[in-house]
């Protein structure tokens, strides 16, 4: 078997399949091209997300280098990018992190999630889309960017705070509702009558609790099974488990997103810190896959028409979300300051939005959806981010008129 | 003092008291071992003047330049390996584990299979103490065994 193997990958060596040349040309220019755009956000101290989403959008169809041969290693390539993001996401969390979260900011959760789900599902139905569809952008305009969120906040040496609990555990709350969101979503994208949806999602949540469960019983067996000293061996058992727990997930119409994302909830203790350890530039590279290809397939000249009501959804939903959030954090009784840095640290959107619009893509439901989508999350990263570099600072709107009165 | 904890999920977990000088000092112990110090700005009491970050290793560092006696504590405690058997000189802190109890309060004989040889105070040594002999802050405790035992002898004496 070995054998064989090995005379094939021979073969492909020397006298490739047609095509393979291009394929690797124009892997390795996209791969360089987010390398550059990587040092560029790192030199700007702004999140790259936005900018692969960018080069994504100028590498595709009508944008100014098409890309065609490397097309179907970009579409799996992004798929593993999902899978990895969020198994990491999954691996973030304890058990016990979530029961706490789940315990406490369940309130809080219930009211993020109309507040900015919300504005999201009206403009869809106002669009004239269907409720499937507008459902989605509703998850799009609800999920905050715990990537970004959790990265700046290091960044801005901001972990001491005291508002900052409350922040992460908004987070926290976001991606529980995601475990539940996403599954519901890939059922309904398929069971075309809602009543049919109804059962087939009664099904899946009954599948996320059962894994939720299985994490919260047997987590120490699974990441005893797993773990290796062997870096080698830990990766190929890790990721083996992932593409298979997301794959099997995938099948079974739960979506390999959430498969992956509930596996990484069930490893803990050693397992766990060294994937957290060994893996994230292996997700970087994918993740920033998984952006550029969510902008490949989207053509820049579909950006324009949508560019109004994305501007709108972003100025209405960075409002809820600082409402949101200077809410819950005067529920935890902060001061009215960190009320503020608090609600517009939670405005970013990124990655988590990309998902939900790529799982609509991927279905086929409504066209504008990933433009939409993608013009929403580019304003919001950008402006997101240095909102919560330059707003937080200068604290909140009602100080900042007697401060320039005084300054005159 | 209170000192209050709050989980920060995905981060690690928060402490946060007040000191004597009325100063707000809030810690983060990262889950990867890294440890934020900040001090919290009197205006704003959520936001901190600044921060410090730490590896693990500058964090213990600091707890010991912080602690004052337990630098002594470090510094004199030895342990030398021959195969198969540790012997190591312990300095009892100024408070918790053994200290101000007696050797038979514990049970290190029975509990780890390392034994106390010696016990040296104000430079005299004492010979195979008995389990009546009670232990003070800054005594040097030689303890004998096995690589394993002698660690859990430390941790029992040490607290």
């Amino acid at each position: 078997m070995l054998e064989t193997g090995s005379v094939s990958a021979l073969r492909l060596v020397a006298a490739g399949p047609e095509g393979t040349s291009e394929i690797l040309v124009e892997l390795g220019i996209v791969l360089l091209v987010l390398a550059m755009l990587g040092r560029l956000a790192a030199r700007l101290g702004i999140p790259s997300i936005p900018l692969y989403l960018l080069a994504g959008l100028m590498l595709g169809e009508g944008g100014l280098i098409p890309l065609d041969a490397g097309e179907e290693f970009l579409a799996v390539g992004a798929q593993i990018g999902v899978v990895l993001l969020l198994l990491l996401l999954g691996l973030e969390y304890s058990p016990q992190d979530l029961q706490h979260g789940l315990k406490t900011t369940w309130f809080a959760g219930l009211v993020d999630g109309f507040a900015n789900g919300l504005p999201g599902f009206l403009l869809g139905i106002l669009m004239g889309w269907s409720v499937t569809a507008s459902l989605l952008l509703a998850g799009v305009t609800y999920i905050s960017s715990s990537g970004i969120i959790a990265r700046l906040l290091g960044d801005f040496e901001r972990y001491t705070n005291r508002e900052t609990p409350v922040i992460l555990s908004i987070l926290v709350m976001e991606d529980i509702v995601m475990a539940v969101f996403l599954p519901i979503m890939a059922v309904l994208l398929v069971g075309a009558s809602l009543s049919q949806g109804a059962v087939a999602a009664a099904v899946a949540i009954t599948l996320v609790a059962a894994a939720f469960f299985v994490s919260f019983k047997f987590s120490r067996h699974v990441s005893a099974a797993v773990h290796s000293r062997s870096r080698e061996l830990l990766l190929l058992s890790v990721l083996g488990l992932t593409f298979l727990v997301a794959g099997l997930a995938e099948a079974a119409q739960v979506s390999a997103a959430v498969g992956a994302f509930l596996l990484g909830l069930t490893l803990s203790g050693q397992v766990a810190d060294d994937v957290r350890d060994l893996m994230p530039p292996l997700r970087d590279v994918f993740g920033g896959i998984f952006f550029v290809f969510f902008g490949v397939t989207i053509d820049p000249r579909d950006l324009l028409p949508v560019l109004l009501p994305a501007l709108g959804l972003a100025v209405v939903t960075a409002a809820t979300k600082i409402a949101t959030g200077m809410w819950a954090a005067r529920r935890a009784g902060i001061g009215s300051k960190g009320q503020w840095r608090t609600g517009v640290s939670l405005v970013p959107r990124g990655e988590f939005s990309i998902v939900i619009a790529g799982l609509g893509i991927a279905a086929g439901v409504q066209p504008q959806l990933g433009p939409l989508a993608a013009a929403y999350v580019l304003i919001l990263a950008f402006s997101g981010s240095l909102m919560m570099r330059y707003a937080a600072k200068l604290g909140p709107p009602s100080r900042w008129l007697p401060a320039r009165a005084s300054t005159r | 003092m209170d000192i209050f904890e709050t989980p920060l999920p995905g981060v690690g977990v928060r402490y946060e008291f007040t000191a004597e000088s009325g100063d707000r000092v809030g810690i983060v112990v990262r889950r990867d071992g890294k440890r934020d110090i900040g001090i919290y700005d009197r205006e704003d009491p959520d936001d901190c003047t600044g921060t410090l970050e730490l590896s693990e290793g500058d964090a213990s560092a600091l707890a010991e330049l912080l602690g004052g006696t337990n630098i002594t504590a470090r510094l004199e405690s030895l342990r030398h390996t021959v195969e198969g058997l540790a012997i190591e000189w312990i300095t009892m802190p100024g408070h918790g584990g053994l200290t101000n109890r007696t050797i038979g309060d514990g049970h290190i004989r029975t509990a780890t299979s390392a034994s106390i040889v010696a016990v040296i105070r104000d430079e005299v040594g004492v010979p195979g103490p008995g389990p009546n002999f009670e232990l003070q802050a800054g005594d040097t405790v030689l303890v004998m065994g096995s690589e394993h035992a002698v660690g859990q002898a430390r941790q029992i004496l040490i607290g």
